[in-house]
């Protein structure tokens, strides 16, 4: 049998990112522990390049490729900036931390970029087996980030607890996805669409919707799914954490896109009651549990939840105006959380974690900028006006009520205030009360500037959200 | 040229700016506040004649086009009229407050604040948009956070702060869902075509809890009752922030709202009942309280909710009278209130104390304040030449107007009365007790008048008070119409400001309140003492922290039951979880559980696979801590999974499961050598009980899954592969020819990945030796003869056999069951045979012992086959077949094909080895024993 020779331009990005990783993996070996900078500056290289590339191609078309198994269109191309953006940053943000740690590797970046090229084929995919296949890339480049740190028993329990549950997920996932295959006969989102308007949907299809949802929902956290989730965070090594929490969300994102919203669009209904549950249930734990924590990752992790429960909100809303107020909110929380954890990065030191709230008291005193920063990120992520977390629930909410669902409108309102007094008290700690830790913060200027930069976008785009609402809408065409 | 925009925009200057001038020393922040004041108010008066001339100026910037919103500022008289109080009163503040902060207090933070927080309230009344009128609010909760909480050091303060935020914060985000909604239903956020859209949001499904939401928020600010609490915790604030914040603006800015949505909202009964109702209970309740309360900031914190719930009442009434009491209420009570509260401020700057039970008879220390206080405490207890007196006399006309068109309509009159009887009851209490009384009690120094220009601001309000209550008609008459038209979105009806208006129900009601009051104070004592023992009892504040501890225990409660829980515990939590959305689904989904089709009968043979298997597994299960037991019925299973692909005529599969398991039966054994020979044991009959239960539910779970699906019809794709795998592979055996022809480019992947596992465990094996445990768990060692002579005999004697098995195999497998990946095990199994029984050092010297070179030779052989088809000018890996005629043999089918298969057979052989090899080299026995164990060499 022959076969043609596909068109490979659309997938450039993906192609150079893995030769990059490839060739970074041989010349790190080359190096010495003191020239560990040089894999540094290559990785962020690549993420440039791939940005300009991505940059470059992107345009208003729908282009198929590779036998109609991966797309290249605007939510794709959004998406993909934003990974790399938010990687860039994450990486700028952890050199300093993992080399105080002894863990400033090879490794840790070439899994990072293992991991981007997984998100980018999770963004792109078309066919629920390149999904899974860039969901496995993504989770597995994880589970070893992880478990990076090998000499530490809390490491190495978030990662176990993360492979096995992931584990599960996957194959709960993958068990949906092969009933939809037999159902349907096709691995291809729009065939699969086709097929169930063409012959309808039965139970199995409803069994198989309801596997691919405990699949994805574990895999962004959503209650009940969550419990991995704050371990993970905990446990990680906050670099990794940092990287954890932000682009992975948005690669989770696409795959709720592509797969419930394009394939199986028809069985809308069937899926958005599920969502539904999962949508109320983790607004409910994740705000309410937020409050018991005295450890700030911890909070953040139950805040990453409460977060995906409104972007599930906007995701059920099951509108092209839900999917792009879900894909602002998802952006708008990958910056927050990003923000959140390099603020752990800028607190530690060699010897301190800084991780408890505790370390919090008193940075006002400390560093009035990294405060500033931190009032910008709790007010956004408590959706506070004239920052992005407002115009994102704000989003949402109106995508709900456009569908009726004025309930679950009133319901998220609710659970936001109980949000807004655990980000406030976070906001107490660090203006009002006496710092315990009086030693200065110490970070280079390239992560002073990013983390600036951070938090002004976070209140440039609360001033001024018309160039990202416009964005996100453009890239929802479902 | 931009006005509106620049008047919102000018204060959010001013207060970097005053934050700056601090440097040019400590009154450079109120002189550079003030200016900027004084600016805006300009730029505000230069358009002011618009809304006079009936106009109402709207000016947009683009903002957040694609969502329909746009920074847009709306005049007209309602905005002025409060842009007005705002920017007016706000300049006195400041004033004010230069002479009232210590020296020790940071001026450039206080007047920062202040700045921020007049541009936020000026967004909220010149807001054309909805969604931005909602953002300032938020803004104005924020930076009253900011001010109550500006002396940080008290735990009070910054208590009262964050309840303040907690209340008017959430309040705020019910009126965002609120105005999402409203602006749903009228498709449109902008104001202008809110109000004009009235009867349509009336007759929405939506209306009511629209409304609630709404009101919800404007509750919130505008310290209506059950919320009232956080007002009189707030006067922990600086006393210049409560005369500006808690009586002129911030509170207002409920009734604002309220006022702004009238045209839309009003004339249902919802509206009446729950403006109104809340109103009367908020007037009524706010009076009662204020007259028990012992600090003077105290008593004006009750007194201003009461008048806020006195201006709900009448927003409630809905008539337009009543809506022109209200915009005349509104101006009366911030002037006669900011007054009182800069009174109060200056009594406790100059006494130190705000204490009535310590501060009497003050008259004779500082008579001008105190005549300052009097007139405005007249003002507020509604005596006849004071303005107070002429709204509060409108509201008794509209509750004896409005009494007749309703049930219990005549509690009206009587309710408001009697909340008229506690107002001049406490503004008695006030004035008497503070300035008569006797002898002050206990003060650190004796009371002085402040500094002249300190009570300027006091005086120019309490001029005010007096012109408007004797010359209505002449002051305030035109602002007062233009706000009310304003309100109305109309022409303000008829109405009269004068003082006297003949004898009517409402002189009656005043005159009843008056004296009432005077009764209700010398008559006290027992009011006082009942008030004493309730104690605080219902108040809403031990609610508030009642619910906020409450909230905190939850929350601790709720953690330890899922946080950071055990692995299997979550494990337990996710399968549950999935199963019962599962389940959900298919309650959900309303179809039978079984499809149309019949499944295929049931035969004995099948059957008694069926029983094997389960037998098997049950006996894997009961036997699971013995685990050389439990691994050998895992095989078992394995070996009628084997059997139920033969019999539903996959000889293929069955094949390759047979082979597979065998490997992996020798792998497990190989692991077990480390572990004991006995598993732990289970914590106990409930964990076993419940595992028992999830396996259970589980098997059932995806048996009635499976027989959902295969009682229903269902296309196969293997058709397409059945016929075409003749003409197009040139072979019978379909699994091979896809295997090796069709998805050669899946299989080359394959066993490219397989040998690269097989390399990495080879690298992570190879100089890895661990002790196993000498002796079992009956204390016996190992048998010291390891290698068996007549095993080992007998495996060497089975070994041409085998390999000859795996070529029959390898060669036949395009035709007929078979292939190069069954024959690389049997190869594989075979050679590894020769390692158990003859040991490694005896087998490791007759055999090859680097199989990187065969897993190269493999790949290379696989990736050849494709490159010679490149290199003839067709796609990679394109295969070709043709039939040759062999003598003696006949006609024998040759497919490029094959050569492919030959790579897969090495590289399956050479990983499989290494693997299994290095697993076993690195047990200790391994490396003791040596020479021949049948004996020679």
């Amino acid at each position: 049998m022959t076969m043609e020779m596909p068109n490979l331009v659309p997938v450039l990005p993906e192609i150079v990112v893995l030769a990059m990783t490839c060739l970074i993996l041989v010349v790190d070996l080359f190096l010495r522990d003191d020239q560990r900078d040089v894999t540094y500056l290559l990785t962020q290289a690549t993420l440039v390049v791939a940005f300009a590339l991505t940059w470059a191609l992107g345009d208003d078309q729908v282009r198929l490729t590779l036998f109609g198994s991966v797309v290249n269109d605007p939510l794709s191309d959004v998406l993909k900036l934003f990974i790399y953006l938010l990687t860039f940053m994450t990486f700028v943000f952890a050199r300093p931390y993992m080399k105080e740690r002894g863990l400033h590797t090879g490794e840790y970046y070439v899994l990072g970029l293992l991991g981007v090229l997984g998100m980018m084929v999770m963004v792109s995919s078309y066919s629920m087996l390149l999904m899974y296949l860039g969901l496995e890339l993504l989770s597995l480049s994880l589970y070893a980030l992880v478990s990076l740190n090998r000499d530490s028993t809390r490491c190495s329990e978030a990662a176990m607890k993360y492979l096995v549950l992931g584990a599960v997920a996957s194959g709960m996932l993958l068990y949906g996805m092969s009933l939809i295959y037999g159902l349907t006969g096709s691995l291809n989102v729009i065939e699969i669409s086709h097929a169930i308007v063409r012959d309808g949907a039965d139970l199995p299809m409803v069994v198989a919707v309801a596997f691919v949802v405990v699949g994805l929902a574990f895999k962004l956290g959503a209650v009940p799914f969550h419990m991995w989730l704050p371990d993970v965070y905990e446990g990680a090594p906050t670099a990794i954490t940092a990287y954890l929490s932000a682009a992975p969300k948005l690669a989770g994102f696409a795959l709720f896109v592509r797969l419930l919203a394009e394939g199986l669009g028809p069985v809308t209904a069937e899926w958005q009651q599920m969502l539904m549950v999962l949508a109320v249930l983790s607004l409910f734990l994740g705000n309410v549990v937020a409050i018991a924590q005295t450890s700030f990752k911890r909070m953040l992790a139950y805040s990453t939840i409460s977060h995906i429960g409104f972007v599930l909100l906007g995701l059920l809303a099951g509108t092209n105006d839900g999917y792009s107020a879900a894909l602002f909110y998802v952006v708008a929380y990958a910056l927050m959380s990003l923000g959140g954890f390099a603020t752990i990065l800028y607190l530690a030191r060699r010897g301190t974690e800084a991780e408890s709230l505790d370390d919090l008291r008193g940075l006002n005193d400390r560093n009035p900028f990294a405060a500033f920063t931190v009032l910008i990120l709790m007010f956004s992520m408590a959706g506070i006006p004239f920052t992005l977390g407002f115009w994102a629930k704000l989003a949402v909410l109106r995508a709900l009520v456009q569908v009726d669902f004025v309930w679950l409108a009133v319901f998220a309102v609710v659970m936001s205030v109980i949000g807004a007094f655990y980000y406030l008290r976070v906001l107490k700690m660090v203006y009002f009360d006496k710092p315990v830790e009086t030693a200065p913060l110490a970070r280079g200027l390239d992560f002073r500037l990013v983390f600036g930069a951070n938090g002004l976008a976070i209140l440039g785009l609360g001033l001024y959200p018309a160039g990202l609402v416009a964005l996100c809408a453009g890239a929802i065409n479902v | 040229m931009m006005s509106l925009p620049l008047v919102v925009l000018l204060p959010f200057l001013g207060a970097p700016l005053a934050a700056w001038s601090v440097r040019f020393g400590r009154l450079g922040a109120p002189w550079a506040s003030g200016g900027i004041t004084l600016v805006t108010l300009l730029v505000l008066l230069g358009v002011a004649e618009a809304p006079f001339a009936g106009r109402t100026m709207v000016e947009r910037l683009p903002w957040l086009g694609s969502a329909g919103l746009d920074l847009a500022f709306r005049l007209d008289g309602l905005g002025l009229l409060f842009a007005l109080l705002i920017l007016g009163i706000g300049l006195l503040v400041i004033f004010y407050a230069r002479y009232y902060l210590e020296a020790e207090d940071c001026l450039g933070r206080f007047y920062t604040y202040l700045m921020l927080f007049m541009g936020a309230m000026l967004g909220i009344v010149l807001s054309e948009n909805l969604v931005q009128l909602v953002v300032f609010w938020e803004l104005t909760s924020l930076t009253s956070f900011l001010l109550i909480s500006y002396w940080q050091g008290s735990e009070e303060a910054r208590r009262a702060a964050r309840m303040s935020l907690v209340v008017t914060g959430a309040g705020g985000l019910a009126l965002l869902a609120g105005v999402v909604m409203l602006g749903e239903m009228v498709g449109s956020y902008a104001l202008s075509d809110v109000l004009a859209a009235g009867d349509q949001v009336r007759a929405h499904p939506w209306y009511l809890p629209m409304l609630t939401l709404v009101l919800l928020g404007a509750f919130t600010k505008s310290a209506q009752f059950p919320f009232h609490f956080w007002l009189p915790a707030a006067m922990a604030a600086p006393t210049p922030v409560s005369a500006y914040l808690h009586s002129a603006t911030m509170v207002k800015a409920g009734v604002f709202l309220l006022a702004r949505l009238f045209p839309v909202l009003s004339d249902t009964p919802a509206w009446s009942g729950l403006v109104g109702g809340f109103g009367l209970a908020t007037f009524l309740l706010g009076a009662y309280f204020a007259l028990f309360k012992h600090d003077i900031k105290g008593l004006l914190a009750y007194s201003t909710i009461s008048h806020l719930g006195l201006i709900m009442l009448l927003l409630g009434i809905g008539t337009p009278l009543a809506a022109v009491a209200a915009v005349f209420h509104i101006i009366n009570h911030a002037t006669f209130k900011a007054s009182l509260f800069m009174a109060a401020g200056i009594i406790d700057h100059e006494a130190g104390s705000r204490d009535m039970r310590k501060l009497n008879g003050l008259w004779k220390y500082m008579p001008h304040t105190a005549l300052l206080a009097m007139v405005a405490a007249a003002s507020m207890a509604g005596v006849p030449l004071f303005n107070g007196f002429l709204s509060k006399e409108m509201l008794f006309a509209e509750a004896v107007g409005v009494q007749t068109q309703m049930a219990f309509g005549w509690l009206l009159p009587v309710v408001v009365t009697v909340a008229g009887v506690f107002a001049v009851a406490y503004s008695l209490r006030f004035i008497y007790e503070t300035f008569f009384n006797g002898e002050p009690v206990g003060l650190e120094h004796t009371p002085h008048e402040p500094p002249r220009w300190m009570k300027v601001p006091v005086e120019i309000l309490v001029l005010l008070c007096l012109v408007v209550g004797i010359l209505p008609a002449l002051t305030v008459e035109p602002i007062l119409a233009v706000g009310v038209s304003g309100l109305l979105h109309g022409p303000a009806p008829e109405y009269s400001l004068a003082i006297w208006h003949g004898f009517s129900p409402a002189l009656l009601m005043s005159v009843l309140a008056l004296a009432g009051g005077v009764g209700v104070y010398a008559f006290r004592a027992p009011l006082f003492a009942l008030a004493e023992r309730m104690g605080g009892r219902f108040e809403a504040v031990r609610f508030f922290w009642r619910g906020h501890d409450g909230l905190l225990r939850w929350a601790d409660r709720a953690n330890p039951w899922q946080d950071g829980v055990s692995l299997t515990t979550m494990v337990l939590a996710l399968v549950g979880a999935g199963g019962i959305v599962g389940l959900a689904g298919h309650l959900g989904g309303g179809s039978p559980l079984a499809g149309g089709a019949t499944p295929t009968p049931l035969d004995p043979v099948s059957l008694l696979l069926g029983l094997g298997g389960i037998a098997a597994a049950g006996a894997a299960v009961v036997l699971h801590r013995r685990r050389l037991a439990s691994v050998i019925l895992l095989g078992a299973v394995g070996l009628v999974i084997a059997l139920v692909f033969i019999r539903f005529s996959a000889p293929d599969l069955g094949l390759t499961q047979l082979s597979v398991e065998v490997v992996t039966l020798i792998l497990l054994l190989l692991a077990l050598y480390f572990l004991p020979q006995h598993g732990p044991a289970e914590d106990g009959a409930a964990r076993c009980l419940r595992d028992g239960v999830v396996a259970g539910l589980a098997g059932l779970g995806v048996g009635l899954v499976s027989w959902a699906i295969l009682t229903r019809p269902h296309e196969t794709i293997a058709d397409y592969f059945l016929e075409q795998a003749k003409p197009g592979g040139g072979g019978a055996n379909v699994v091979n020819v896809i295997l090796v022809d069709f998805r050669g480019f899946d299989t080359l992947g394959e066993i490219a990945v397989l040998a690269l596992a097989g390399l990495g465990i080879f690298a992570m094996l190879q100089h890895l030796y661990l002790p196993g445990p000498a002796k079992d768990h009956a204390g016996r060692g190992w048998d010291p003869d390891r290698h068996p002579p007549i095993m080992a005999s007998l495996t060497r004697l089975l070994l041409p056999l085998a390999l000859l098995v795996s070529f029959f195999i390898f060669l036949r497998g395009h035709q007929l069951p078979g292939g190069g990946f069954i024959a690389g095990l049997v190869t594989a199994v075979a050679l590894i045979m020769q390692y158990l029984a003859n040991g490694v050092s005896w087998t490791q010297a007759r055999l090859p012992a680097h199989l990187h070179g065969i897993m190269g030779t493999g790949l290379l052989v696989a990736t050849g086959t494709g490159l010679v088809a490149m290199a003839l000018g067709y796609p990679f890996l394109t295969s070709t077949f043709d039939y040759f005629h062999w003598p003696l043999v006949g006609e024998v089918e040759l497919a490029s094909a094959l050569a492919f298969d030959l790579g897969v057979y090495l590289v399956v052989v050479g990983t499989t080895l290494l693997v299994l090899i290095h697993l076993g080299m690195v047990h200790r026995a391994s490396h003791g024993v040596s020479g021949n164990p049948v004996g020679g060499q």
